[in-house]
Order: C-alpha cells, then structure tokens, then sequence
C-alpha cells in the first residue's frame, strides 16, 4: 500500500508539465546519444550539468535519467545496421542483428530492439519500485571472490560462440584477455605492454576493439568481392519492416531472461551491463531449441541482449538511491549531480526525499512509453539507410566507425589503432577465428584479473576463498557445467559413432 | 582545431606589445583538462568551479571541463605538456599527478615540468569501521590486527593512493599488519565495507557521512591536523597516539609549461579570488574540504616537498620508485 501511495505521488510529480517536457527533452536526447556510436550518456550528462543547476531537481534527475536509459534504446541501431557496435553493450548485438540485416530484416531487428528494451526497461523500474532495498542488500554480499565466478561464468559462454573449433574461439578469448591486460597495473601502478608509449597506458579502449574487427574488418571483406556487391535488401512496406507476431512469440523467454540478468548483474555494483548483455545471449542461447542457428541472425538474439541492456539502468539505481553507491560511470555522475544539487545520496536519501525517488521511478515509466513511441517510428527510416549503394554506405560505415572511435577519447592515436584492430578483424575472418570471443575476453579481462587479485589479498593467496564462499562456488560449478557439457555431447557423438562402426 | 586554436593564440601572443600582455585576459573558452571520467573526484571539482566561474562572473569567457582520463594522471599531464605556452588551457591536479611520475617510466610529465599555478583544498580523511565492528576505537584494531597479523583487512584505491600510505604509515608506526584491497572505484570500496568482506577503510567525511548517520559506520580516528567541525568527538590520528605525518589529498591547478609571467599571475590571482566567494566557501564546507590556498611560488616549494616525502614512503611500502 505505501509503495501505492509512493507511486501515485510519484505520477503527480512526473506528470507536471515542466517534468514532463524534462523527460522527454532527456529520452529524446538519449536516443540521439546513443544512436552516435561514441559519445555516451556519462559524457552528455556531464555536458548538460551545469544547465541543470537552474532547473528543480525533480526536473532535472528526470531528464538526466532519461539520457542514461534513453541511450540504451538507441545502442543497437548502428550495431544491426553496420555492424558498428556504438557501445560496449551493443556489441553481442552485433551476432545476430547485422546478421538480421543481411538477411533483409533489419527493420524486424530494430523493431525487436526497441521493444525488448521497453519490455525490460519496465521491468527494471519494477524491480527498482519493489525489490530495491532487499536486492542491494542481495548486491554487498558480492566481493571480489563472486564477481571472479561471475566473470568466469560469462568467460565459459566462449563455446557457446564459438563457431566451428573451440580451439580457434579459447585462442582468440586468450587474445582478448592480453589485450585487456594493456595498460597500467591498478596494483602496483607500474605500466604493462606499453612499449614506452604514453597512450597505452591508460590501456586499449573496448569500443576502439569492437569497432575494429566487427565493423572495419567487415569492410574491408566486404570489398574483395570483385562484383558489383549486392545491396542489403529492404523489403517495402511498413508491415514487413517491424516484427511480426511469431518473432514477438520467439523472445518471450528472451524479454523474461533480458529483464531479469540485467537488472540483478545491474545492481552489482561491479556488474555493467556489458556483462549483462553477454550473459542474456548465452542463456538465451544455452537454452534455446534452435541453438546451431545463433549468430546467423536470430531474433530472440537480439531481444536477449537489448532486454538485459535496459533492464541494466533499472538495476544500477538500486545502489545508487538505496546506499549512495555508484556502479559505473553514469551513475557516478548522477551522483555527482545529486551531490552539485545539495542533496545527500546514501541510505537514508529515499525515506528523506520520497517525492523525488518516485516522481523518478513515476518518470522511467512514463519515459519508455516515450521511447517506444519515438523509437518505432524510427524503426522504418533507418532501414532505409541500407537501400544505399555500396559505395555510399561503405565509406559512411568507416566515417561513423571513425568519427565514433575519436568522439569518445579525442585522440588521433586511438585512430591509429582502430585500423590495427581492423586489421586484426579481417585476418581473423579469413583465418575463420571467431571475433565475439576475443571482444568477450577483452570485455571480461581487466575486471576478471582485477577480482582474481583481490581475492588472492583477501585470503592471502589461498585460492580456496573462490570455492569455500557458497555464492562464487556455485557460479564458479555453472562455469564449469557450460564448459564441459558439450565436451560430453562431442564424446556422446563420438561413442555413437564408434559404437555404429563396432 | 584545438591546437590549431592554441597557435594562434600563442602568435597573437609573441606579437602582441607587453604592455597588452600585462592586461592578459582569456580571450577564448577555458579547457579546465581533468584526469579522472565524468562523475570522478576532479571532474566533479572542476564542473563546480565552472558553475562558481559563472555564478560568481569571475572571467569574460566560459571555462569548460576537458576529461583525459588514464595512466593515472599521465594523460592529462601529456596534454597539458602539449599545449605548451597555451594561455588557455589549465589542468585541475590531484596527488596523482605528484605520485604516478614517481612509480611509472611512462609517465614522463611531473609537475615541475608544467607551470604551477595555485593550490585549493586539501581534503582530510576519516577511519571509518563497520557500526557493527568489535573496535571502538582505533587502538583496538591495531590491537586485534597485531593479534592476527594479515587477517584484517583494508579497502581502498591503489597502492600510490593516500589510503595505502596511511595504512603504511600507520603499520611502521605500530608493527601491525594488515591486507591492503585495491578497488578502482570509490563505490566498490565502501560496498566492500558495508558487505563485511573487508574490516577498516580511509574514507573521505563526505563519502562517509550518510553512512554514519544512517547507523552503518563508525568512525574510530580522523586523518587531519585539528578535528573537522562535523566530526567533533572523533579523535584526530595524534590524538588517538599514533603520531604519524597527516597526509592530506591535495588539489590543485597548474598550467601547460612556457607560459608568460603575466599569464600565471592572472591565473594565481583569479583562483584566489575564487576561493574567497560565498560559493567556494560553502562547497567546501558542504565537502569537509580544508581551505588549502597558496599561491604559484608556494605550490613549487610544496610540490618539491610533497615529492621527497611520498618518495620516502613509498620505498617504505616497498613500491619502486623511478624517479
């Protein structure tokens, strides 16, 4: 009854008009934001804070979040259309919906995108309005030990992407954990695979990677062909461009895993939702009945990783307004911004100030109705985009990937190693060395290490704190489940054979 | 464009009489360079001097935040060595920026190498316990750590920060041990509290304060000269009978090198008066800052010595030091 009431107020103070104009001045931002690949909703909220300090803070948490959670809409569209993944969580994104593209469903794929989001999105505001407090309490019994199994759970879903040879898929995983490894050593401060050279030593940037062997490697593969290349094709009509009732039917297990993974990987304050989006996609995959037709352009493939992408705000609220602690870099600026505005984030911050928690919750719901609204529309003219003949799209695939790659450093040296990645990308291609692996191994690596060590402090160097903590343990057990079983299908097949033979 | 901007500043500047160059005034935005992301410690300094720069109306032109985040501080220092006689770039410096050139080869930029400018605040800290911790005060967890050398435990940033070289200090001080967890980020470190998986933390007041008024935390000790106003019945370090060296995190402002006196006098002069507004003055104390204002000779002699001390204790903590 009282999260009713809270919630009634909370409506009161969201539908104002000057909040509701915030609102969808921030969702309408966030769609533009993350629809550049790039600049990303910590550096736009940065930018816009000192416009806020005028405005009422109701107002002003309600347009900020809506940048935070109205970036995640528009993520995906770069990475179906181009095979751009704009950010680090679009990048599964990239398996199945540029694959969608090729085939001609691109818009279906946009479409599946926005409505996943919102479906998950709505979740995770549920999930902030009911569960908030018992979860966060959920997230502090996670240290570094469960954040290692964690991360070794997303690890193991390497031979779910893999292609072919699992060999080929550890290797190019290895590959990514070296690349994370790039930079200078939390611990001990000293620098690692830098060669001498200053810009390493902050390490290699994700997008940079991601940007380079999916999108330039698939230029330049792309141009071998010596024929005029076909188009992508774009079916005509609205009705063919959005989803239809059997993909809706298709990812009703994806909405449900999207909302779920993201938002309690979100309220981790160690989580993100890089590795919510890769955990989506691996159960959904592990689950799946068509399981072999992953990464050739399959719906619930992008749904699962959209839904656990937005899902992911809901959840990095939690500790956020429940404890003051911030998860990542949006929301250490919304914090920041609550700081700037006098106010207090910590525990005692939603009793104190009720109006503002649920005039913001109030605003999340109203918001993804928004970018529903503002995104399917949107849906039929970016899919147009692909009706451009190869010579135009092309070059504006390697100016987006450029472009995406300076705004989000401002260095020419991040350039220069876009096109090193890209490189790397198209051997990789024409060796038949699967790309999702290596990004998974680089997306993991640095915080993997970083958990590993600080267990290693904790106890002393005893690697038994990983599996006498009852948590890590059973995490670290599924990791080791996902990497055997289809070991035992492989020797199962083999038996039958040799039996058959016998 | 930027750099193309920062030469024709620099041309309008070797050209222009010295009498023009005496009135220097910013005739372009400000780059106010930051080390850390958005939301991070510096950046959120920095975008609240833009917001005081405005209020206040202290300068013709806008000042706004450049984020070249890592290395630990050696990026934004590189930038900053860049733009080398550039009149309108500034960059916001932390303790990092003094410790990081000491620790890493790479990081080839100290701040002898820019100009220095004005110093801030210096930013005292607290020891802060789980409210449900057996130690009331802070003897009590050296005792209990000196019991079970290594068992205890300490979060905080890396091992260069100023949590590790309190816990160092304090470790020399007393012969007691106790594990030292970085975590990158300050939310991860005081979660790492609240769960129970590590025992004491050096925390900043700010950070610390819901927390203790929620009933989450104990503060056992504070790590400043005198007591802070908020915290008047927690002993200071000396006062608990550890007489160690109070190390303060400092911030302040430097300039990129070869930059004209009459420039660094603007800007010594301007951040003075900064730090005499109303505004200033009451995010400080919104903060549990200390006023730590000196002007650009001082910051050199304290830089200097700043230096040579965290030098010393870092070869104590067995860091190796390049430089």
């Amino acid at each position: 009854m009282e999260i009713l009431t809270g919630l009634l107020n909370g409506f009161a103070v969201a539908l104002e008009p000057a909040n509701l104009l915030w609102c969808f001045v921030g969702v309408l931002l966030g769609t533009v934001v993350g629809i550049l690949p790039g600049l990303g909703p910590p550096a736009t909220i940065a930018m816009l804070l000192p416009l806020t300090f005028n405005m009422n803070p109701a107002g002003a948490i309600i347009m900020l979040a809506g940048i935070y959670y109205g970036a995640k809409y528009g993520g995906s569209t770069t990475s179906i259309l181009m095979n751009v993944p704009g950010e680090s969580a679009s990048v599964v994104t990239c398996l199945d919906g540029y694959q969608m593209a090729k085939k001609g469903r691109a818009g279906a794929a946009l479409g599946i995108a926005a409505i996943a989001s919102f479906v998950a999105g709505t979740v995770g505001v549920l999930g902030l309005m009911l569960v908030a407090p018992p979860i966060a309490k959920f997230a502090l019994s996670f240290s570094s030990p469960e954040y290692f199994a964690l991360m070794s759970l997303g690890l193991a879903l390497v031979v779910l992407l893999a292609g072919r040879s699992i060999v080929k898929a550890l290797l190019a995983a290895l590959v990514g954990l070296w690349i994370a490894s790039v930079g200078t050593d939390l611990f001990s401060g000293t620098s690692r695979f830098a060669f001498g050279q200053m810009e390493l030593l902050s390490g290699i940037d994700f997008v940079v990677v991601a940007i380079g062997v999916f999108a330039l490697a698939e230029v330049l593969a792309n141009m071998e062909a010596r024929e005029e290349t076909q188009l992508l094709p774009v079916p005509k009509g609205l009705k063919n461009l959005l989803p239809t009732m059997q993909d809706l039917k298709d990812c009703r297990f994806a909405f449900v895993n999207g909302s779920v993974i993201g938002f309690l990987v979100g309220a981790l304050p160690g989580g993100g939702s890089t590795i919510a989006s890769f955990l989506s996609y691996g159960l959904e995959k592990a689950v799946s009945p068509r399981r072999e037709q992953f990464g050739t352009g399959v719906i619930e493939g992008v749904a699962a990783p959209e839904g656990a992408n937005n899902s992911e705000t809901g959840g990095a609220l939690v500790p956020l307004l429940t404890l003051g602690i911030p998860g990542s870099g949006t929301t250490a600026i919304l914090l920041a911004a609550l700081v700037l505005w006098g106010f207090k984030p910590g525990p005692l911050f939603i009793p104190e100030h009720p109006a503002l928690f649920w005039g913001l919750v109030a605003s999340m719901y109203i918001g993804n109705v928004m970018l529903l609204i503002l995104n399917l529309p949107l849906v039929p003219l970016f899919a147009q985009v692909l009706r451009m003949p190869v010579y135009v799209l092309y070059p504006l695939i390697l100016g987006v990937s450029m472009v995406g790659v300076y705004s989000v450093s401002g260095s020419m040296f991040d350039l220069l190693l876009l096109m090193v990645f890209g490189m790397l990308g198209y051997l990789m291609r024409k060796l038949d060395y699967p790309a999702a692996p290596l990004i998974l191994g680089l997306a993991l690596g640095a915080g993997m290490e970083r958990a590993l060590r600080q267990s290693l402090m904790m106890s002393e160097g005893k690697l038994s704190i990983l599996v006498s903590r009852p948590i890590s343990a059973v995490m670290l057990s599924l990791a080791v489940l996902v990497l055997l079983v289809p070991m035992f299908g492989k020797f199962n097949a083999w038996r039958l054979r040799a039996l058959e033979q016998g | 464009m930027t750099s193309r901007m920062s030469l024709i500043a620099l041309a309008a500047l070797l050209c222009a009489p010295p009498s023009f160059a005496q009135g220097f005034k910013p005739a372009r935005t400000v780059d106010l360079v930051v080390h850390t992301g958005p939301g991070g410690g510096s950046d959120v300094l920095a975008r609240a001097i833009a917001v005081m720069v405005e209020k206040e109306k202290l300068l013709p032109v806008r000042l706004q935040v450049i984020n070249k985040p890592g290395g630990n501080a050696a990026v934004a220092a590189a930038h900053l060595a860049e733009k080398k006689g550039d009149p309108n770039t500034l960059g916001l410096f932390t303790g990092v920026w003094l410790q990081t050139p000491l620790v890493s080869a790479e990081a080839k930029v100290t701040l002898r190498d820019l100009t220095p400018i004005a110093r801030l605040v210096l930013e005292p800290a607290v020891i802060a316990v789980k409210a449900d911790a057996p130690y009331r005060t802070l003897a009590e967890f050296i005792e209990a750590a000196k019991k079970n050398p290594g068992q205890l435990k300490q979060s905080g940033g890396s091992n260069t920060s100023r949590d590790n070289v309190v816990r160092q200090l304090l470790q020399k001080s007393t012969g007691a041990r106790w594990a030292f967890i970085s975590f990158p980020g300050g939310g991860e470190r005081i979660a790492a509290l609240l769960g129970g998986h590590v025992n004491i933390m050096v925390i900043e007041p700010e950070e610390a304060g819901e927390h203790i008024r929620a009933g989450n935390l104990r503060v056992l000790a504070q790590v400043s000269e005198k007591r802070l106003a908020k915290f008047p019945e927690v002993p200071t370090l000396k006062e608990a009978g550890f007489d160690v060296p109070v190390v303060p995190q400092v911030r302040g402002v430097v300039a990129p090198p070869g930059i004209p006196k009459e420039n660094v006098e603007f800007w010594q002069d301007f951040f003075r008066r900064l730090t005499r507004t109303p505004s200033w003055q009451k995010y400080i104390e919104d903060n549990q800052f200390e006023d730590g204002y000196q002007n650009a000779a001082e910051l050199a002699k304290f830089y200097d010595e700043f230096t040579d001390r965290m030098r010393e204790i870092l070869k104590d903590a067995g860091v190796k030091t390049v430089r």
